[in-house]
């Protein structure tokens, strides 16, 4: 019982986390239709912009300037970018979003060199908060945490409850509407994708100096942030919250058990003895193929429920 | 008429390029060119231009002492493989086509693969243009027993002579009673948990392996959390490891977030992308290395740290490794041996060579072409005399020396049987 607590708690942290990223994804996806390829590549760019910014200053400006700064390279983006690509329709966007993060990929590489760079935890924050089964927990961890959900509640309410919120989602299915009534829709999109990206930039500002900051985190973190918001129910914040956290919890029960997977091999007639390549299959555990069960659940899911969790429309 | 007169053009130009590439081959008569095949580009090309670096100097070297054969001069030829392996084979032809006699590769055992059958075949079918393969770092140990060739030959220790440098440095403390082993899933990682199983029943029989995993590589696990969890659940002391890139610096950065009381012993720890993203939090953790080298043990040969300090003049890098050095050294002694630089030739004479090493005298066994050396193990600490640089960066974080493993140590059997022209 204790372990399945434990995992709970440790799957929760990481699910929020992934939360964070997957955040702004279905909030432009949602309210712009426009599924965004090159989001982890903004998520690194908050990383390496906290860096650079905390360097000089010290990580609390950076905690504010660093998303900033990603949120209105990713309202210019917009503006300048995809808003002419818009006429040709989703899938020229998509292609462009994709092309998009190669060449973010390029550019930190450039500036950044192809090492690691050596962004910190701060040291205020970097001290023990509790130990649990023997390991200890930063303030920093809990404050990860505490922006996560920080951020969900302020986007539900932002989004549902006010004024802004209403134009935002008025303005995706009812544009001509909304124009009428003198609202300049053209911007509220471009806002509403500088916001989006600005939230992988608070992602990466918090969760680069846990992660490690290098050029490769944007690919190694990109698909499994489409799993989240597939099996959430693209654009369905709630949904992204969800699935966010059942993968975050899967993955550690996965490994925290790693339970055989040798009685699904025994059903197909697999031989506790066999050789080769089944011989692998035999000694296989929930453990070592833990990263994989997100792709699993995302296969599942379209085959089951297309939507997703709490999708409002196929994918 | 015109076409005529196009045809005569074009031949024009055909035999004009003939013979521009007959009069380089003829300058090539004066330079020996020795292929460099290593990712030049893309996600991990900075590891491929440090190795270009090192045997440029390391060739620049030779040839300020005066060359080879009373005065032909070495040359590097990078040939950008991007780290994918239909490249690697185009460059091969390349190297063919420019009449190469040598290339080197060492990052990466797939491509090392790859380029020793190439190999094999290319010159068991043009016994008169056989191109030989200096194997800088890939560390199969299969490409000295099962996988042998005449024309390979490795500079660096195998994965089972690094593994026998560790477990041997972990039988000398005491204080380790329970190990936890964590490794990469994939050919690398399994053939270090295997030499690792089969050396420590040998050399460590007092001590228990309480964890032995294999994870997804390649970045793929973001939270090593469970792990730790894990690491801390089972008792161990010590985490005996083979993970390199992000598999590594993830485990390293959570263990040390999580103040997780154990010891690591790793191959790969100490290279600069590595050191580059533990962060602040490095010194934290007691993390140790494997390796011939570093730059502040106390009794190097003076001939390697003047290396480091030349190399460190030239590019504010700190000097990681010594093979790249010894390798250069070691071709240009078989050439002046050989009197020739012909393959064949080239090859009979390295079999058995000697060189002063950094620690020691180092020898290309001749059974089965795998270099035989000392290795140390040294710790990562904030108490160093000569930091970490990297581009003119500080580490502010060094190795110091555990304990030296001696050549007898490292000597381990091998199933090779070789087939000599």
């Amino acid at each position: 019982m204790e372990v399945f607590v434990f995992s709970l708690f440790n799957g929760v942290l990481y699910g929020m986390l992934l939360f964070l990223l997957a955040s702004g994804l279905t909030l432009i996806f949602s309210m712009m239709g426009v599924l965004n390829f090159a989001h982890a590549s903004f998520f690194m760019l908050g990383a390496y912009f906290a860096y650079q910014i905390s360097q000089p200053l010290g990580f609390w400006p950076a905690l504010i300037a660093a998303p900033i700064l990603v949120g209105v390279l990713g309202a210019a983006v917009e503006r300048y970018a995809l808003r002419p690509v818009h006429r040709f329709g989703h899938v020229a966007e998509l292609l462009f979003t994709f092309g998009l993060a190669f060449v973010i990929e390029e550019v930190v590489q450039m500036i950044w060199g192809k090492v690691p760079v050596p962004y910190d935890v701060p040291p205020s924050l970097n001290v023990t908060a509790f130990a649990w089964q023997g390991l200890d927990y930063s303030v920093y961890r809990l404050f990860m945490l505490l922006i996560s959900v920080g951020i969900f509640v302020a986007l539900f309410f932002g989004l549902t409850r006010t004024r802004i919120g209403l134009i935002i989602r008025a303005s995706l299915t009812h544009p001509h509407m909304v124009a009428s009534l003198g609202h300049d829709v053209p911007k509220v999109f471009m806002w509403t994708f500088g916001v989006g990206c600005a939230l992988a930039g608070v992602a990466g500002v918090i969760g680069g100096n846990v992660l490690g900051t290098e050029p490769g985190m944007a690919i190694q973190l990109g698909p499994i942030v489409f799993v989240v918001i597939v099996v959430g129910g693209l654009g369905s914040l709630g949904g992204a919250l969800i699935a966010s956290l059942l993968i975050g919890v899967l993955n550690n029960m996965a490994i925290s058990y790693d339970f055989s997977l040798y009685p699904i091999f025994s059903l197909l007639g697999v031989e506790r003895e066999a050789e080769g390549i089944l011989a692998d299959l035999v000694s296989l555990t929930t453990g070592a193929i833990a990263p994989l069960v997100p792709y699993l659940l995302l296969v599942l899911m379209l085959i089951l429920r297309p939507r997703g969790l709490f999708g409002t429309r196929d994918v | 008429m015109r076409i005529l007169a196009t045809i005569a053009c074009l031949t024009g130009l055909v035999v004009g390029g003939f013979f521009a590439a007959a009069s380089t081959s003829a300058s090539a008569a004066e330079n020996i060119k020795i292929g460099l095949i290593e990712p030049l580009s893309g996600p991990i090309a900075a590891v491929g231009t440090d190795a270009l670096q090192a045997f440029e100097t390391a060739a620049e070297q030779v040839n300020a002492a005066g060359g080879v054969l009373g005065g032909q001069m070495l040359e590097i030829v990078p040939l950008d493989n991007a780290m994918s392996a239909e490249k690697t084979t185009q460059q091969l032809k390349k190297a063919v086509d420019l009449g190469l006699k040598y290339v080197i590769q060492g990052i990466g055992s797939n491509h090392a693969l790859n380029i020793i059958q190439f190999v094999n075949k290319h010159n068991k079918r043009n016994p008169d243009k056989a191109l030989m393969f200096l194997n800088h770092s890939a560390v199969t140990t299969a490409f000295t027993n099962e996988l042998c060739s005449f024309w390979h030959f490795r500079f660096d220790a195998n994965v089972d002579q690094k593994v026998a440098g560790l477990v041997t440095q972990m039988s000398r403390d005491s204080s380790i009673k329970k190990v936890y082993m964590i490794n990469q899933n994939y050919a690398y990682g399994k053939s270090f948990q295997s030499a690792a199983r089969a050396i420590m029943k040998e050399r460590t029989p007092g001590i228990e392996l309480v964890g032995d995993e294999l994870i997804v590589p390649f970045g793929k696990v973001q939270d090593f959390t469970p792990f730790i969890a894990k690491i801390k659940a089972s008792g161990a002391d010590t985490v005996l490891t083979g993970n390199w890139g992000p598999d590594l610096v993830r485990l390293i950065k959570f263990s040390a977030g999580a103040n997780l009381p154990v010891q690591f012993y790793t191959i790969y720890g100490g290279l600069t992308s590595s050191v580059a993203g533990y962060g602040a939090d490095a010194h934290k953790v007691a993390l140790k290395q494997v390796n011939e080298y570093h730059e502040n043990h106390d009794g190097l040969s003076a001939d390697s740290v003047a290396f480091g300090d030349t190399y460190m003049a030239k590019y504010k890098d700190t000097w990681y490794s010594d093979r790249q050095r010894w390798l250069i050294l070691m071709l240009a002694e078989a050439i002046d041996k050989a009197g020739s630089d012909d393959p064949i030739a080239v090859g009979k004479a390295l079999e058995g060579l000697t060189l002063d090493g950094p620690l020691g005298e180092v020898e290309m066994r001749a059974s089965d072409h795998q270099i035989q050396l000392q290795l140390m193990v040294s710790s990562l600490t904030r108490d160093y005399s000569r930091p970490i640089m990297y581009k003119g960066n500080d580490f502010k974080i060094a190795f110091a020396t555990d304990g030296v493993i001696s050549r007898q140590d490292t000597t381990l059997p091998t199933t090779c049987d070789m087939k000599r022209p």
